[in-house]
């Protein structure tokens, strides 16, 4: 008997630690994907998981990643949630001539070379999100964030954005990491009376603002969600059991949700379902997670190796089927085109689909072809503009 | 809004690239086309037309002095010096070329951006202050002339110097011009009271 040939795929994310939720997601995506790859008679080889877990742990991620390419024989990693655990990881990746599979939305700037996003950049979340809420709630914002990189250059944008558009930013408040002590920001909100808050925080941190934002809704109804909304580029369904009835009602953009209509999602939910129960739910981190492997399988049928640079060239040339329709790779920056949608939470986990754009954005990791100027014209209703987003017909 | 919160944008810019054939000319023209920017790559001279160019990249490594069209320090637009060899004599060649910033080889994919975001800031910071240098000194320079005005005008007026100065300071704010222009007009139509007449 010959033996089928295993290619090791690592598999890097925090399943442990404080956003243990979200790297869950990213495992149990590929662990998904790498499952039904190898059940498939159509791929010639299996997949072998070598699993890390760095705990959420920034030191942990660069010797996870090493140990993974240097004595596992892996060439391609998925995984990282945070930028800073995958700027820790792709010196490794350098060294070793390895690929990284980052499937997190994040906050644009970078476009390496031994990195394929699956992610959303700033001009697939935060710039479409804002086309969306500033002609309908107002230009008044409220920005907060947990004190880290993406927290910051995202409230930079939309403070480039509001200025454009004529708002004000009426606060700019961040916590540290883990933090709950959000009563000062949501007194102030309720002083300053924005538009809407932008939601920048993440974890514990998130869950905490959300319900004092309830309260402070039950108690001055000028705060209800369909009046004065939070956003968020990157809550999702993973987390909303977390958060709770304190969500419902709340925005957040995503390149997927659950309750996209599409055959090919319905019949993915049905497989992921059997796999995991009919109460999982499932969320964009989950879905690029399970995207990145089933490209990877399909790119290594394809060149009949893993060998990243023969990958990366199939990848970069093709579109492939997923949950969230067809997706391709840019070539010249390696991120995917996404097509972006804005959701409300639901009182179900779920979230209700208001619109979407239609079609993938391409992706513009530095924000080159962006100009928040165009933004102000759909403000002031200007003619001959609407706003990218349209309506989902469900 | 306060302009450093803008996303610096370079799309539509042109960027020469002064190097060898080679892996890093390679890397950079990459990561240009990237950020939106027009480049290509030149060696070993620039010519008169490459003048007109946003910004240059160039080798610090195998560079010399002739290969610019202009004197050392004067480039007309912000440069960024690529360094192989860290000696120290290569670092101030590229310095004395006026480098307003650099990118350490091997060059991968990334590090063109901000290097582009801190040369041009620091190029037009750079040249704002020579301007402002070039100014105040040329207003030292006629620092004699508004003593002379003043006292015109101490004499003429039957004024004390502080009012005389105030004075001056009218005249100047009146015909929106520099305290050191009206006091050299002021001397100037003293000199040749026919023209005073016609521009009073």
């Amino acid at each position: 008997m010959t033996a089928v040939v295993a290619y090791p795929i690592g598999i890097l994310y925090s399943t442990s630690g404080p956003y243990a939720v979200l790297g869950k997601d990213g495992l149990d995506g590929a662990l998904t994907a790498l499952a039904e790859v190898n059940e498939d008679p159509r791929y010639p080889f299996r997949l072998r998981p070598e699993i890390g877990d760095p705990g959420g742990a920034i030191e942990r991620y660069e010797r996870c990643a090493d140990a993974m390419l240097r004595e596992q024989q892996v060439r391609h990693v998925v995984g990282a949630t945070t930028s800073w655990s995958r700027k820790e990881i792709i010196p490794v990746a350098e060294r070793h001539g390895g690929l990284l599979w980052y499937a997190c939305p994040y906050e644009g700037f970078e476009t390496n070379d031994r990195v394929i996003y699956l992610g959303a950049c700033p001009n697939q979340h935060i710039v479409p999100l804002f086309d969306f809420v500033l002609p309908r709630f107002g230009t008044d914002a409220y920005l907060v964030g947990s004190n880290y990189i993406w927290g910051w250059e995202t409230n930079r944008i939309a403070r480039e954005l509001v200025s454009a558009c004529g708002g004000r930013v009426l606060g700019e408040r961040y916590l540290p990491l883990g933090s709950t002590e959000v009563e000062r920001i949501i007194h102030e909100i309720r002083q300053k009376r924005p538009s809407f808050v932008l939601n920048n925080l993440i974890g514990p941190s998130s869950y905490a603002f959300l319900a004092n934002y309830r309260r402070l809704a039950d108690a001055d109804p000028a705060f209800d969600p369909l009046r004065r909304p939070v956003l968020s580029c990157n809550l999702t369904e993973a987390e909303l059991d977390l958060v709770g009835a304190a969500g419902v009602g709340h925005l957040a953009t995503a390149i997927y949700f659950e309750s996209l209509p599409s055959a090919e999602n319905a019949a993915f939910l049905e497989r992921v379902r059997a796999r995991h129960g009919a109460e999982r739910r499932i969320s964009a981190f989950y879905v690029a997670s399970y995207l990145a492997v089933r490209m990877l399988a399909e790119a290594i049928r394809e060149a009949g190796t893993d060998d990243p640079d023969a990958v990366l060239a199939i990848v970069t040339t093709r579109s492939f089927p997923s949950p969230m329709g067809e997706v391709a790779i840019d070539r010249r920056t390696n991120h995917a085109a996404l097509t972006p949608y804005l959701g409300r939470i639901a009182a179900d986990r779920r979230f209700e689909i208001l619109t979407g754009a239609g079609r993938p954005v391409a992706p513009d990791p530095y924000l080159v072809d962006y100009d928040p100027g165009a933004l102000r014209a759909v403000v002031s209703g200007g003619r001959g503009t609407k706003p990218p987003l349209q309506l989902v017909s469900t | 809004m306060n302009r450093l919160h803008l996303t610096p944008n370079f799309r539509g810019w042109t960027a020469i690239v002064l190097h060898r054939p080679h892996a890093a000319a390679d890397a950079v023209l990459r990561q240009l086309e990237r950020l939106g920017i027009a480049a290509h790559r030149v060696w070993s001279e620039l010519g008169p037309e490459d003048a007109g160019a946003d910004v240059v990249f160039f080798d610090a490594d195998m560079g010399y002095d002739d290969q610019f069209p202009w004197p050392a320090g004067q480039a007309p637009m912000p440069l960024i010096a690529l360094l192989g060899s860290e000696a120290p004599g290569r670092v101030q060649w590229a310095l004395t070329q006026g480098a307003d910033a650099h990118l350490l080889k091997p060059i991968g994919s990334g590090g063109v951006f901000s290097s582009l975001v801190i040369a041009e800031r620091s190029y037009h910071a750079r040249e704002r202050l020579t301007r402002e240098v070039e100014d105040l000194k040329g207003r030292l320079a006629r620092r004699p002339q508004v003593a002379r005005a003043m006292v015109m005008l101490m004499m003429s007026e039957q004024i004390d110097e502080t009012a005389a100065f105030r004075r001056l300071r009218e005249i100047a704010m009146a015909s929106r011009r520099t305290i050191e222009d009206a006091a050299e007009t002021l001397i100037e139509n003293r000199n040749h009271p026919d023209v005073s007449r016609h521009r009073a």
